[in-house]
């Protein structure tokens, strides 16, 4: 089989050992100037569609609004409803691990993963998973990359569960922010057909699809699901902002900016890190890798093994 | 001291099993064909004696397979002669359940339908429902990254976890939790069968029980017309509950069986479960009703009432026993194809059942294109379980042909070892024994399931190695 250009590239850098870095299209990181990149931005486009399978497999530099672009004009969409800001890649927002406000009842971005493949640090393509909804041979490494960042090697071609594209309302309640957080869960627990569920300057905002019981809340406009969105620089400004995964129920916290998915993600726009367990810290400004704060010096030594799996030499940075 | 010895000597003595008679119940799984008495079972009833266990079979080298319920149908937890079971059932307490979170937190023994009813009285349900629901684990269920018919709509084991506490062999208790950051360790130790680590304490989502449900039945006279039916049902924008397929064989044992009033003259019969809002419900019910009668149902049946639609799904789900009974053995299959692939496979099934001269019922998870083809055998016909198994093999071979995988539920365990060599290339198992090292440098945790040596693929004839030099060649053979 011949190698393909990315497995040159990688073959190349073991050889003159230096490093590589994977960029889809630089809104995450930007390329550091020590290292050579490894641009996936232009290894775009559908491999297969076959829209009664709800399975769409793409390649990896795929800008995310051709690909709802594409799944739209079948009635489908990607259901983790992934932020559109018209640039960034489907192998950027896999290997960041990014779902948006109908994580709670639909799924992550993981959860959509049917299968990839890859090149390894040594340059050997590897396929993991399949296009299957069901599948459980070996083990499920098309899960386990997703929020590598490109630290573990190279995904080339992402195959992902799709649904069908659903209509949807909008409705707000106006009122404060503890009381919401409580209201969200009980909603969540009725069979109220919901697909987001938030709290954004003194309303909660939940939305609905398909055919529902009429609502006695306000109808708002389907695009405040944008427009709320913490990474829009004029909101967060100058301050940092942090991404706090926490319980849904879990009261509220001081600077909170979001309450999104039920109360299970906040977004806090502050100078020091909220004291709470899984924070990241989301800087658009510096474009630097996102900190990791593992609480377990095992779970650490574990993720370096599985890095020396897939990339002994280190090769990717 | 011997690794007995010591078992006996630091934990409770009724909680270590070492006579013959009293093993006998350990020594095989659901795959039964599979046999093999262990050195002992330990029952520990919590993490601190999962520990202990642990540690007393890490000092003196003694593989440990982790055991739920032991439904499992790929003998994944078939004991070693010189291994330890570690039987998870005493750890069955259900130790929070949070309505207003939705969320449980149970220890691995507990059944799978058991946080389905504790769940109940707060209008919420654990959604991945397994047939084998009422005796499975959930540590099995997540060891196996168990389906259901449920599935197509509410997902897998790993899409309904949110967190899990394990111990490593050697012994550090850790929580992966679907929050971390960077690689998900979480997704990995899903479908892991017992190799990475023992699962302790597993946290689930639970769902708010639908307000409605409707079950539809169509009957078809072309096995094709209902593979198109399900297709198109999928095309228009539904997501049913449950989607399950059976064919004639099927039909007239399930029937024959629960007395449900399936129609025995069809060549294919498929249920289709729609749910949710009063509405939502009402609306799908017409959308599916329409699009069956175009894709050539003869007839259809909606359910009037809950016992109704239960009374009807008893026939599915008790499609296996009742096989069973038209024969002395069965062996139950478990590939998944693409959809559009259907009628081509059962074609393929079929001519390969005149070939073997063994009979087979088809039951088949439509909407998520995993087939369940049971061949039916006599374990006392000499040769005949034998040929059995090349049968089942070359199922899975075209399982993969079509472009599918040799295992959608019920895993690889031993039964499927030599199948692997077929889907994966000596590289990607390589990897999966790289990954196995990282949390198990020893090989102790059920060493031999699910991933084959490159050993075994060579010698299949289905891989290629390079100038015989075998990666792992030190590794044992199962
Ligand atoms: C204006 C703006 C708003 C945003 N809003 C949100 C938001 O609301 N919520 C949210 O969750 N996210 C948000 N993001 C983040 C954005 O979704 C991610 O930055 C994006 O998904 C990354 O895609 P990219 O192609 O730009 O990747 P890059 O930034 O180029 O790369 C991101 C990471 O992925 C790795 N990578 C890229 N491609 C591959 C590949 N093929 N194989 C392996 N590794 C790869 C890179 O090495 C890097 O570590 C926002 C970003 C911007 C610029
Ligand atoms: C009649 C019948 C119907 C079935 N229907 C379905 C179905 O619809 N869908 C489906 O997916 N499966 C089905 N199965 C298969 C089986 O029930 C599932 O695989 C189930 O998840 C096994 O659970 P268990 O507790 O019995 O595990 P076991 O059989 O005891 O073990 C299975 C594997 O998991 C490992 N394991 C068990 N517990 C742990 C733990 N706590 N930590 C680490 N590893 C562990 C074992 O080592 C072994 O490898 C069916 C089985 C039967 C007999």
């Amino acid at each position: 089989m011949p190698l393909t250009p990315f497995q040159e590239q990688i073959k190349q850098a073991l050889h003159e050992k230096h490093r590589l870095q994977i960029i889809g299209n630089q809104s995450k990181v930007a390329l550091n100037h020590d290292h050579q990149a490894l641009d996936m931005s232009g290894y775009a486009g559908i491999t297969s569609y076959d829209p009664a399978e709800l399975v769409v497999t793409v390649k990896a530099g795929t800008k995310i609004s051709d690909l709802k672009q594409e799944l739209a004009e079948h009635n489908q969409m990607l259901a983790f409803d992934t932020p559109d800001y018209g640039d960034s890649t489907i192998g950027g927002n896999y290997a960041c691990g990014l779902s948006g406000p109908s994580q709670p009842f639909f799924g992550a971005l993981r959860d959509f993963v049917l299968g990839i493949k890859m090149v390894d640090g040594q340059g050997q393509q590897l396929t993991f998973g399949g296009q299957m909804i069901k599948n459980v041979a070996g083990y499920d490494v098309a899960r386990l990359l997703v929020g590598s960042k490109g630290l573990f090697g190279l995904v080339t071609e992402i195959s992902l569960k799709v649904l069908p594209l659903m209509e949807e309302k909008t409705y707000s309640i106006e009122m404060g922010q503890a009381d919401a957080i409580v209201k969200m869960n009980e909603m969540a627990g009725t069979a109220l057909p919901i697909s987001g569920c938030a709290y954004y300057q003194g309303k909660l905002y939940y939305r609905l699809i398909g055919v529902h019981p009429p609502q006695s809340a306000m109808p708002e406009d389907n695009h405040i699901w944008q427009k709320m969105n913490p990474f829009r620089p004029e909101i967060s400004g100058k301050q940092k902002l942090w991404r706090v995964s926490t319980d849904s129920m879990h009261p509220p916290i001081h600077n909170t900016l979001l309450v999104d998915q039920i109360g299970a993600r906040r977004w806090v726009v502050s100078e020091n890190k909220p004291d709470v367990s899984h924070v990241d810290l989301w800087s658009l400004q510096e474009k630097t890798r996102r900190p990791s704060f593992d609480s377990h010096t095992k779970i650490t030594d574990i993720k370096r093994g599985l890095k020396s799996v897939f990339d002994p030499y280190e090769i990717f940075y | 001291m011997n690794v007995v010895q010591e078992l006996l000597h630091r934990l409770p003595r009724d909680q270590v099993i070492v006579d013959d008679e009293q093993k006998a119940p350990f020594e095989c799984d659901g795959l039964s064909a599979y046999r093999e008495k262990p050195l002992a079972v330990v029952l520990p009833a919590d993490i601190e004696q999962v520990k202990q266990a642990l540690a007393i079979c890490r000092k003196h080298n003694t593989p440990v397979i982790t055991r739920g319920s032991g439904t499992g149908l790929s003998g994944g937890s078939l004991p070693l002669k010189n291994g330890v079971v570690l039987g998870l059932t005493k750890m069955n307490r259900i130790l929070e359940i949070d309505p207003l979170a939705r969320t449980a937190v149970v220890e691995p023994g507990v059944r799978n339908i058991t946080i389905s009813q504790e769940a109940a009285p707060h209008n919420l349900y654990y959604a991945p429902d397994p047939s084998s629901q009422v005796a499975c684990s959930i540590g099995g269920n997540v060891a196996e990254n168990s389906g259901g018919v449920h599935c197509l709509k509410y997902g897998l084991t790993v899409h309904n976890v949110l967190a899990i506490k394990i111990i490593t062999i050697d012994g550090e208790e850790l929580v992966l939790d679907y929050r971390d950051d960077g690689v998900d360790l979480l997704a990995l130790l899903n479908g892991s069968e017992g190799l990475l680590g023992v699962i302790v304490e597993i946290k689930v989502k639970l769902l708010p029980k639908p307000d409605a449900s409707q079950l539809i039945m169509a009957a078809f006279e072309k096995v094709s017309d209902c593979a198109n039916a399900v297709t198109n049902i999928l095309k228009s924008g539904i997501i049913p509950a449950g989607l399950e397929m059976m064919d004639k064989f099927s039909i007239k044992a399930a029937e024959a069986f629960a007395h449900v009033g399936y129609p025995l003259e069809a060549a294919a019969l498929l249920l289709c479960e729609v749910d949710g809002n009063q509405y939502q419900v009402e609306a799908d019910t017409e959308t599916v009703s329409r699009v069956l009668k175009e894709n050539g149902a003869y007839m259809l049946k909606l359910s009037r009432n809950d016992e109704e639609r239960i009374a009807l799904w008893q026939g599915r789900k008790n499609a296996f026993p009742a096989v069973g009974r038209l024969s002395p053995d069965y062996y139950c299959m478990d590939g998944t194809i693409p959809r559009n692939q259907l009628a081509h496979v059962l074609d393929e099934i079929e001519r390969m059942s005149k070939h073997y001269e063994l009979k087979v019922a088809n039951v088949f998870h439509a909407g998520d294109g995993n087939l369940h083809p049971l061949i039916l055998y006599d374990a006392q016909i000499p040769g005949e379980l034998k040929k059995t198994e090349l049968f089942g093999a070359e199922i899975l071979k075209l399982c993969i042909n079509v472009g599918g995988t040799i295992t959608g539920e019920h895993g690889v365990g031993v039964e499927k070892l030599d199948s692997m060599c077929q889907q994966f290339s000596a590289p990607e198992i390589e990897i999966f024994h790289k990954i196995k090292r990282v949390f198990d440098p020893e090989n102790l945790l059920n060493p031999g399931k699910a991933v084959p040596t490159l050993h075994r693929c060579a010698e299949l004839g289905h891989m290629h190695v390079h100038n015989g030099q075998l990666p792992f060649a030190d590794l044992e053979r199962f």
